[in-house]
């Protein structure tokens, strides 16, 4: 396998009673910001955990730089940073405990990185884990991944929960780290507002299955919105058409080449840009509708 | 590695070992009293690698389980980390009972007694029984499984009571002073060295199918 991707998945199956994970496959190049969305249950943590072995797959292939996730667990979590949805620290023992007895399991540990990071972040080490508010649980552990020089970020919805200031604040990070350092990271979040500022791949997953996995231009630019009457949306390549809803004034169709459409129905409809939660909101659709 | 995991679990779980100091004041009150030093240095030891079998229930408790699992650090050498702070503790606790014995003015233990070989010995085997069966129950299980190992034990010796009280069954109180008969036995006997031989023979093979146990539990479960 190629070990110029930070992360592949080839083939990757998990199964829990009433939820399969069907043969995932996407890569991350080195390098890149990755977004994994796609609505509640549809398998997003559940791909996080089997890239961190915390739950071990049924079948199929992960690869980090190359090195097999189970075979090479070790090494493969040293150049790991990892930030759970609910960060798990303990409760009752200060930050600085926490970074004294952790970081020692990490062969990279730079406890300068993590006193700056603190100091940028305003984490008070002698406090209490239990004393800190949701946001600042999130940017502790954020700060722990950061510190070993991890060329790897995975995160479970770090955004979830942060107000809007430290959520801008986390994302502005994230793109000087990769823009100074050439980190990769991967992160799952239901904000897609968060992943348009800052996603460059953007994989979809729904009911178990990876629908897409498309470069943010691609798709924001390559994607468009079709809204007009119902007969003219019929006359679109049914192989374009993604999603659909019915409006208040006809039908919504998402589709996967806007410059196609734009040409297959001129001026009978508006073909708009497309956003994130427009993907989201009609790809979910769809499934209902096919329900 | 393993001194990483050592370290880790003797520093965030300190809180929790602390909880045995209570059972130190009642060690305090038993040195004044005749012929209780050896059961109270054997049952501090007990207690102690108890508690520190059961640090995995507190970090199952706390969701660092899984923060733990997404460390450079390979399950098996946490499980053996256990192991090796549930030892440690034990004998840090009969140390610091020994001490108390020498100590505190109005201990009437004689020291000799508590390092006796024997008496090390048997402390060792019943810590190492109480180890050997707990630690897969907690790593599989976490806090449910402490709650149902202990839960266990308490409706067996209901269930015993209930026996002797209601239906006359002698033989369930007789099940308790067969406990006690069968360990004094084992203390006597620890003198001579067949027995040693074998007690330490079940007990290797007791903790290291335990061991083996809880690193297979440990490897499997999903977080």
């Amino acid at each position: 396998m190629n070990s110029d991707y930070a992360l592949e998945l080839r083939g990757v199956r998990k199964s829990y009673p009433g939820f399969t994970l069907k043969d995932v496959c996407f890569t991350l190049p080195r390098g890149v910001i990755g977004g994994l969305i796609g609505p509640n249950g549809s398998g997003k943590t559940t791909i996080i955990k089997l890239i961190m072995n915390l739950v071990r797959r049924e079948a199929g292939e992960i690869r980090v730089f190359g090195l097999d996730n189970r075979a090479a667990e070790v090494e493969v979590k040293s150049r790991i940073g990892f930030v759970y949805d609910v960060p798990g620290y303990w409760d009752d023992q200060s930050l600085d405990s926490q970074r004294r007895a952790l970081g020692a399991f990490y062969p990279r540990w730079s406890d300068e990185t993590f006193l700056r990071l603190a100091r940028e972040f305003s984490l008070p080490l002698d406090k209490k884990y239990k004393a800190l508010s949701h946001g600042a649980k999130t940017t502790f552990a954020l700060a722990m991944a950061l510190s070993h020089e991890a060329d790897l970020l995975i995160m479970d919805e770090p955004t979830a929960g942060l107000d809007l200031i430290v959520r801008r604040e986390l994302l502005r990070r994230l793109s000087v780290l990769l823009q100074d350092e050439g980190k990769s990271v991967l992160f799952s979040t239901h904000i897609t507002s968060d992943l348009e500022r800052v996603a460059d791949v953007i994989t979809f997953i729904r009911a178990g299955e990876v629908v897409f996995s498309l470069g943010r231009d691609e798709l924001l630019d390559g994607w468009a919105i079709v809204r007009g009457d119902d007969r003219v949306i019929r006359e679109l390549d049914p192989r374009l058409v993604k999603g659909s809803r019915c409006r208040p004034f006809g039908v919504e169709a998402l589709v996967s080449d806007g410059v196609s459409a734009r040409r297959s129905v001129g001026s009978r409809a508006v073909v708009d840009k497309v956003t994130l939660d427009d993907v989201m909101v009609l790809m979910t659709a769809e499934d209902r509708h096919a329900a | 590695m393993l001194r990483n995991a050592l370290r880790k679990d003797l520093l965030l779980n300190a809180r929790h070992l602390w909880g045995i100091l209570p059972w130190f004041l009642w060690v305090a009150y038993a040195m004044s009293e005749p012929d209780a030093g050896r059961i109270t240095a054997v049952g501090a030891a007990f207690i102690g690698s108890l508690m520190a079998a059961t640090i995995g229930a507190r970090e199952d408790k706390l969701r660092t389980t899984a923060t733990l699992a997404s460390l450079p650090v390979s399950r098996r050498t946490l499980v053996e980390a256990r192991y090796v702070v549930a030892y440690a503790v034990g004998v840090a606790t009969y140390a610091v009972v020994v001490a108390m014995a020498a100590l505190l003015p109005w201990s009437v233990q004689r020291v000799g007694e508590l390092v006796q070989t024997r008496t090390l010995l048997l402390t060792l085997a019943l810590a190492s029984g109480a180890i050997a069966a707990l630690l897969p129950v907690v790593i599989r299980f976490g806090i449910l499984g402490v709650v149902v190992f202990l839960g266990v034990f308490q409706m067996l010796g209901v269930g015993l009571m209930v026996a002797f009280e209601f239906f006359g069954l002698r033989s369930s109180v007789g099940v308790f002073s067969a406990i006690e008969r069968g360990i004094a036995a084992l203390h006597r006997g620890l003198d001579q060295p067949v027995v040693i031989v074998q007690t330490a023979v079940v007990v290797g093979l007791a903790v290291w199918s335990s061991y083996r146990l809880s690193a297979f539990l440990a490897e499997r479960r999903e977080l």
